[in-house]
Order: C-alpha cells, then structure tokens, then sequence
C-alpha cells in the first residue's frame, strides 16, 4: 500500500492505495464516487473519463498512485458546491444529448477539458475530442449540439471554462 | 386541457444522469457481497469427462460453488429444450459457464476458479453455417432428438428453426420476367454494444425467497424464469430493475443474473457479480451471422413479378432467444412491395459459437441490406432509377403482404419521397459521391404491461409501471407524458417508480418496438381511471357538474369560474388520503393473414405496421476502399408520436448503429471462440464516424389501439445500411455483398468490378 494525498473535486483526501489500484477503482470504490463508469477497463469507452489537472485521462488506465499530489475532477465535481448545475450540463440536458446516461459523465469531461483549452471549436473539434468516448445511444448528434450551444453559453457568460480551473495540490510537508 | 402529448420535453432522468448521481447495478453500496467469479470453457466443442470442485471449495474465502451437479437439472425452454443452466455433458461455445464461484474477495474467487479440475475431450466443432449444413457436419446436439420443442418449432439435426413465406407460381413468373438476377449475401455477427456490461446483485432472504437487483429488459419475465427454475413461487423472487446502461435487445435474457442467483441461493450473504466488458463479450448475445440468396424477376417496366429468398442464420450453440430472427426475415424479404409470386424461406442452424440473440430488430438489418441492395442491382440491370423503381412496386393502402395481410395506413411512399427529397435526390454528384435509398416496414408489439396511477393525500402523483426504462425512455420519459395528459399536469409532476416486481404491475419488457405501445397503454388507461375519479370527487366538493370540471396545472376547476378550484391534494384529503387507478394494456389480436400462405410460421401478420425509408450521401475513395457517410436522413411513420424528443433520438442512435453494422461492426470467430470480445478491435462507429442526421417523423395513426401508435425503436436500425450500401455502388459501380463493407472489402469490390460483377446476373430480353 501507498499513502497518496489528491484533490478531488476540489477535496483533499489522504488515502492509502495498491500500487497497481486504477484511479477508477480509487473514486469509485475507495471515494464511493459512483458517477464514472466502467465500460470496458482497456481505455476503449471513454466511459471512466475524468480530468487530472484539467486534462482527460481514461481512469480505467491511470494509476491511483499517480494521481498523487494532482487534482481530480470527476462527474461529481462539474456542479457548483450548491448543487448548481454546470452549464455544460445544463446544456447536455437541453439537447437530449442523453439516453442511458453510461456514456455521459465521461462525455461530459471529455467536452469539459475540450472547452476549456478550445473556447470556439468548430464541429470536427468537437468529435475529434469526443472521439475516445463511445455513445451507443444517441448517435452523437445531440452531444455535439450540446458542446457547441455549451461553448457559446459560456462565451457570453464570459467564463473561460465550465469546471474549475485546476491548481497543483500544495504539497504539506 | 393542455395537450402535453407530442411536445418536446426534458427527459425527468436527465439531471440524475448529467450529475452522475443514477444507479446502474454495478454501483449499489455492497457492504457484506461476495464476489463472484465464472469459470468457462475454453474449448468450443468439447465432452465433459471429469469436474471436480473440491480443491476450490477448500481454498480461504470460498463460500459457494454452483455447477450442474447443483442445480436443477431441468432444461431451460425457449420453444426447444436444448440448454441447461450450466452444461450437463458436452461445452459448445467457447467461453460458455461451467462453474460459477463466490468468494470473500475477487483475487480468492479467482484463485479458486484456478483450482477447478475440468478434463475436457474436445471435438470437432461446427464453425459456420454452410459447415452446420454439410451432410457429413458434426453434430452441435449429438442427443437432439430426444430435445422438446413447441410444435411450430422444426429441429432436425443441426437446424433448429425453418419457416416459409409463399405465394403464387415464382418459376413461372420468373420465366416471364424481362430481367432476372440472383444476388449472394453474407453478414456478419455483432454485439448489441450497450456500453455498461451486465450484472447483478442476488440476496437469499429469510423466509427462503430470493432478491436480485438487476438491470435487465425483462425483470418480470426473468423473474418468472427463475423462479420456475428453482422452484420458487414467483412472488417469493423480487427483481428489482435499476437504470440501465443500454441494452438493445442484448439484456432480454438472464446472464449474470442467472449465476449470482444460483449462488446466493446456497449461502446467507448477498453475491455480487459484474461483468468485465471482456466476459460480457464471452457471454453476449450476438445478433445473428448467416447467409441469404435472393433471385427476383422483374418486367421491362421495373414491375416485380416474382422473388424467391432464402436465408440461412447461425444461432450459434443455443435456439436461445433467437427464433424470431427466422420469422422476421421472411417478413422483411419482399416487402414492402406488391409482388405476386414470392417463395421466402429461414433457416436457424446450430454452430459451436455464443448463442445469438434479439438485438434490436432481430433480423432487421441484414435481410433489410440484403434485400434492398438486391431491389438496385435489378434497377440498375433495367437501367431505371431505384427510387422510381420503389415508388413503382411500393405497398399502397389495401394492398396485400405476402402472407395475405390486408394493409392499412400504409406510408411507404410518402417516406422514400421525402428522404429522397431531404437527401437531394436529383441533384448531380460529384465523382466518387453516391447516394443511395433503402425502405422497409416493421411491426408494433402490444403485449401484456400493467400501471397504476395514485395520488397520494399531499397532491403528489405516482406512477408504476412495471415497464423497465433501458435508456430509450419509453418509462422514464413517454410514460409520465402520457400520465400528465390526462391529469393536466406537468409530466415533471409525475413521480415514476423503476420497474420492481413487488409493486405488481406485470410487464412483457422492452422489446419488439412495444414499450411505449402497450406500457403507455396501461399507463393511459390507469390515467383515464384516476382522472374518472378525480372528477367524481370534485363533483360533489365543488357541487358543480362532471362536464363543468377542468383538470389543469393539478388542479380540478369549474369551467367559467376559475377560482372555484381544489387542488389534488385538497381531493385527496377528502377521498380517504389518495386516490388510484389501474391499467392494463388492451389485448389487441394479430390482424388476419392467410394461413395457406406459411409453414412453420407463427408472427406472420404484424400489428400497427410502421414503415421507414432512409437515404445516404457517401464519398467513396476507390483508392483506398474508405467510405465516408456525410448523411443519413431516415424518414419513420410513428403513427402517433407521443414523445418526438425519444423518437429523434431512436432516429439517429438507429442511424449510427446502423451504419456500424454496414460499415465496421464484425464479431471475428476463430479456433479459440471470439477474437474481439472486446472493444479494442470490435470496432463501434465514434463521433468521428458517425454522420449528420435528419430525422422526419411521419404521423399516419394505425387505426389498432387507442392512440393510433406504432413502434419506435426497432425500425430505424434496419435501413441505413441498405442505404449506404446502395450509395457506394451509386458512388464507385460496385459494392460489397459482404458486412461489414469494410474499406478491404469496398477495395477489392472495386478492383472486381471491371472484370466481374459481385453477383450472378442472367437476364432475357422479351
Ligand atoms: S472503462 Fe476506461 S475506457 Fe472504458
Ligand atoms: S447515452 Fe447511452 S451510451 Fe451514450
């Protein structure tokens, strides 16, 4: 076991993990944070999508051991700390970019980490950067309407990106 | 009254969802569960000679073993009574469970599975269907005669299902023909691709009844199931269904529910087993590989006279639940078209491979590509345009199917005009630019769903349903709609309780395009019954009369006086607390057809008949065999469209996993059993591949049930690779009668084109 210390969500959390423990066993299993998914375990779904310092990385492949001293940001961390909705996932509601919902905490981190390095992308950044994460449901149509509307929302309201912009755990001695 | 019906709404799911907040099976809090583990057979064929679990049982952590010494040994029954739960002598697919195990932890659940002594003497497999046929072939059933089987069922060797479709003199029509053409077909197995892999999570309880917490398609029909196979009183055996991952027709049957029952039935602790995505491959219900022949004649004004088919599905090791694909394809083989002399047949044959299932529209897709890609090659021989040569053989209102069914609210031609027109028929294209069109019709399911509506004494209204909302929204979203109509109400307002079989409101399950059909139904009619009574009530409070009385905004007013009102609650309170009602979806009989018409054949007239047609732009690389879809506009007649929100979105997810089966969907089978059981190289269509979408719903009510519906879901999958397919051969002169028509496939098409066509033509000028 290893001590590792990561900002989740915008929490600090002191944990001791496997060295071969994924960061998708981390949050779900040891942090209870059941809104990434587990779609395939090989880095093919997209499903287990979270942000580690802002960029996405797929959980199911990433060592909790190395998100050590890093931030995280998984689905639960997307709506404002009063429980209000983010606007991407205001839009992703809007859109009907939704149906079984498996695919849509990853594809709404995915979008997320887009939004913020890419403020205006246009249709085909938008499914590359989607690309790694699978809908079944949809047919992708409605989830690029709602990353698109989401990117002009957030360009009026003048904010630079939808989740918090992430800052290196200050390391306590 | 507000109508509430036919609006765009927000799905009261979606922000559970988008917070990360829904529960799928594998995310309940376990606390005390076991892990569950499975041991397969790595063999595809092979005799059981020894099975011996006792050094597994002694390793730490072991609290339960099941096998087949442990279960009943009575046979499962799906119209033949070929499978036992676990395997009694022979394996016949690789990756088939032998042994199921719980432990305290997965690495000792895994440790023990190490430990399970199995000789296997392995035998000479069945690997395809044209092998399953050969009169020498293995056979997948050494003992099938001595199986059950319903007696529409034909099972002879290794085929396990065959039905005929016929009509008139097809070799006579066919010598009359101007043109006749034979076309060859092959396509491929693929998963149902639900993205959460299955599981389920079973609890003994004290008086010896069973929980299991599944997410399945069916929770009230696999109840059933299992409980008849344990000998359990179905109301001693709860399911409860959580939100659901996809499923696609891929979650109808039991699988892990099956094992962790059979577990937790011999200890006193929860057992738990989720599916990886790899074992959820080893265990997938594919839908189903196989072969087809068409040969049609048609006169020298594109007339059709005649068309004999024939199909040939591998089932794999089991009938499962795959029987209605034969029956589907002899539906789908000429229709929607006026042809009078038509010889249709299916056949389901054994193979040492996973048991092939319902995927969303049985059948749908592949007898659509074949059938479809077969109507160009004869417009093309002719030298007519396709779409003329549809819109000229299409059904019209009155016109007759192949089995006699006499068609009504027929919308076939309004849906190939207006995809044409969307996709710009007419327009000239660019070189290595195709368009192509394809058409089809579909059926509605009406079957056996129950709902109860209740207003409880603080205003608030509950619905149950026992209709599971498998991501569609045919629960989550179409029922409160329908709920709200009639109550005047917001369907925000509607409280809906996931399938549970402990309310008692007994449903079929999502499938067979029927959810909204036969759930809305029963939701309608407990509405219908909550609203009667709402009235009565507010007759004698209000002491006005019932024709007086509005509901709207959850409130009952007088007409003309809107301040004489009393909110839901203040009736409530004033009828003993709550009020409720209940429905039950109408039976609705299958309209009449002609019995002379059909062998073996027992879904041979459809209910509420829907059509589709879509159309396809592509660009064609022939360099590289690279397509590339620019768009699909799919144009579906919904009868009556309850939820348009829901309808668009089974449009343009059909649209995608449609073109995965075109395009890139293939289950690969090899000596050891399926080479992609996972996603790495199962290769499902990603943003980057999937096309602009338009979907045109059309509305021409089916005159069967109340609301004039016909079935959503299915439909949309089954034309887009037809559609695509015909646009490559519009874009390079050729196209591959293989699926998936992979770039390889699209290439060598190509380079075959100047030499030889891809199929056999003969034609005869009269
Ligand atoms: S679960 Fe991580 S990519 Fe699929
Ligand atoms: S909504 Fe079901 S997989 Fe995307």
């Amino acid at each position: 076991m290893q001590a590792i210390k990561v900002n989740v969500n915008g929490d600090v959390r002191d944990a001791m993990v496997e060295p071969d423990e994924s960061l998708l066993q981390f949050v779900r299993e040891r942090l209870q944070l059941t809104g990434t998914k587990e779609g395939c375990s090989t880095g093919y779904c997209g499903a287990c999508t979270v942000l580690v310092d802002g960029e996405p990385v797929n959980a199911c492949l990433f060592f909790a051991v190395d998100a050590d001293r890093r931030h995280v940001t998984t689905v639960e961390g997307l709506s404002g700390s009063d429980g209000t909705l983010a606007t991407l996932q205001r839009c992703f509601i809007e859109a009907a970019a939704l149906q079984c919902g498996f695919c849509t905490p990853g594809m709404l981190l995915a979008a997320a980490a887009l939004l913020e390095r890419t403020p205006s992308p246009s249709e085909h950044e938008v499914r590359a950067a989607l690309s790694g994460n699978i809908c079944r449901c949809t047919g992708y149509q409605p989830i690029i309407k709602a990353v698109q509307s989401a990117a002009q929302a957030l360009r009026r309201e003048g904010a630079s990106a939808p989740p918090r912009t992430p800052q290196r755990v200050q390391a306590r001695a | 009254m507000d109508t509430v019906i036919g609006t765009s709404r927000v799905r009261p799911d979606a922000a559970a969802k988008v917070r990360g907040e829904t529960v799928y099976v594998a995310d309940l809090p376990v606390h005390d569960a076991l892990t569950a583990v499975l041991v397969r057979s790595p063999h595809r064929f092979a005799r059981i000679r020894r099975l011996d679990t006792r050094r597994a049982a002694q390793l730490p952590g072991v609290v339960a073993i099941a096998h087949r010494d442990t279960v009943p040994d009575t046979p499962l029954d799906f119209g033949i009574k070929d499978q036992h739960l676990f395997p009694r002598e022979y394996v016949r697919y690789a990756g088939e469970p032998v042994v199921a195990i719980a432990a305290e932890t997965l690495e000792q659940a895994r440790a023990a599975a190490a430990a399970v002594e199995i000789d296997y003497e392995p035998l000479p497999c069945v690997d395809n269907v044209e092998q399953a046929l050969a009169p020498d072939a293995p056979l997948v059933h050494p003992d099938w005669e001595t199986y059950e089987h319903g007696a529409s069922r034909v099972l002879r060797g290794n085929i396990c299902g065959q039905n005929r479709i016929s009509r008139g003199d097809v070799d006579a029509a066919l010598a009359r023909a101007h043109v006749t053409v034979t076309s060859n077909f092959r396509f491929s197995a693929g998963i149902p691709g639900y993205i959460e892999p299955r599981a389920a999570l079973a609890r003994k309880e004290a008086d010896g009844g069973l929980t299991v917490f599944c997410g399945s398609q069916s929770p009230y029909g696999n109840r059933d199931d299992l409980a008849a196979f344990f000998g359990l009183a179905p109301e001693r055996v709860r399911f409860i269904n959580q939100f659901v991952g996809g499923a696609f027709g891929g979650k109808i049957l039991m699988a892990a529910e099956w094992y962790a029952a059979a577990l937790a039935l011999q200890c006193d602790r929860p057992v738990r087993l989720v599916f990886s995505r790899h074992e959820d491959g080893l265990n997938v219900f594919p839908r189903h590989g196989g072969i087809a022949t068409f040969t049609s004649g048609a006169a020298a004004d594109g007339t059709l006279l005649a068309m004999r088919a024939s199909f040939v599905f591998d089932t794999g090791a089991y009938i499962g639940y795959g029987a209605g694909t034969g029956l589907i394809a002899t539906m789908l083989a000429s229709a929607p078209y006026r042809i009078a002399n038509v010889d249709l047949q299916a056949t389901l044959v054994y193979t040492n491979k996973q048991v092939a299932g319902p995927v969303r529209a049985p059948g749908g897709p592949q007898a659509t590509w074949a059938k479809e890609l077969h109507i160009d090659e004869i417009a093309r021989r002719l030298d007519m345009d396709p779409l003329e040569m549809r819109l000229k053989n299409a059904w019209e209102d009155g016109d007759v199917s192949a089995t006699g069914q006499t068609l009504r609210s027929v919308s076939v031609k309004e849906a190939l005009r207006r995809a044409a027109d969307a996709i710009g028929w007419q327009k000239t294209r660019a070189p290595g630019h195709g368009r192509g069109i394809a058409c089809s019709w579909w059926f509605s399911s009406c079957s056996r769903s129950e709902a109860r509506v209740e207003i409880r004494s603080d205003g608030s209204v509950h619905l149950h349903s026992g209709n599971p909302e498998v991501g569609t929204g045919s629960a989550a979203a179409a029922l409160p709609i329908v709920v709200a109509d009639r109550l005047g109400i917001d369907p925000s307002a509607v409280t809906l309780t996931l399938a549970d079989t402990a309310t008692k409101t007994y449903d079929s399950g999502v499938g067979g395009s029927g959810s909204t059909f036969s759930a809305g139904l029963a939701a309608l009619q407990a509405a219908e019954a909550v609203r009667a009574r709402l009235i009565e009530r507010a007759e004698d409070l209000l002491e006005a009369r019932r024709e007086d009385i509005d509901l709207h905004r959850g409130k009952a007013s007088v007409r003309g006086a809107p301040d004489h009102a009393l909110s839901f609650a203040e009736i409530a309170a004033g009828s003993g607390g709550s009020i409720s009602g209940s429905g039950t979806a109408p039976e609705i009989g299958d309209p009449e057809f002609d019995a002379e018409s059909v062998e073996s054949h027992d879904f041979a007239s459809w209910l509420a008949p829907s059509f589709v047609a879509s159309a396809a732009a592509v660009r064609v690389d022939a360099q590289t065999g690279r397509v590339e879809v620019q768009r699909i506009v799919t144009a579906q007649d919904v009868g009556h469209a309850v939820n348009p929100t829901g309808i668009i979105g089974q449009i343009e997810g059909g649209a995608v996993q449609g073109l995965g089966f075109g395009l890139t969907e293939e289950l690969r089978f090899g000596e050891q059993g399926i080479e992609n059981p996972g996603f790495q190289d199962y290769l499902m269509p990603t943003a980057l591949d999937a096309p602009a979408i338009e979907s045109i719903i059309i509305e021409r009510p089916s005159g069967e049930g109340p609301l004039g519906m016909k079935g959503v879901g299915e439909p949309p999958v089954t034309t887009p690779a037809a559609a695509i397919g015909n646009a490559i051969r519009d874009a390079i002169g050729t196209v591959p009668y293989t699926t998936p028509m992979t770039p390889e496939r699209v290439w060598r098409a190509a380079c075959d084109a100047s030499a030889q066509g891809p199929s056999e033509y003969s034609s005869r000028s009269t």
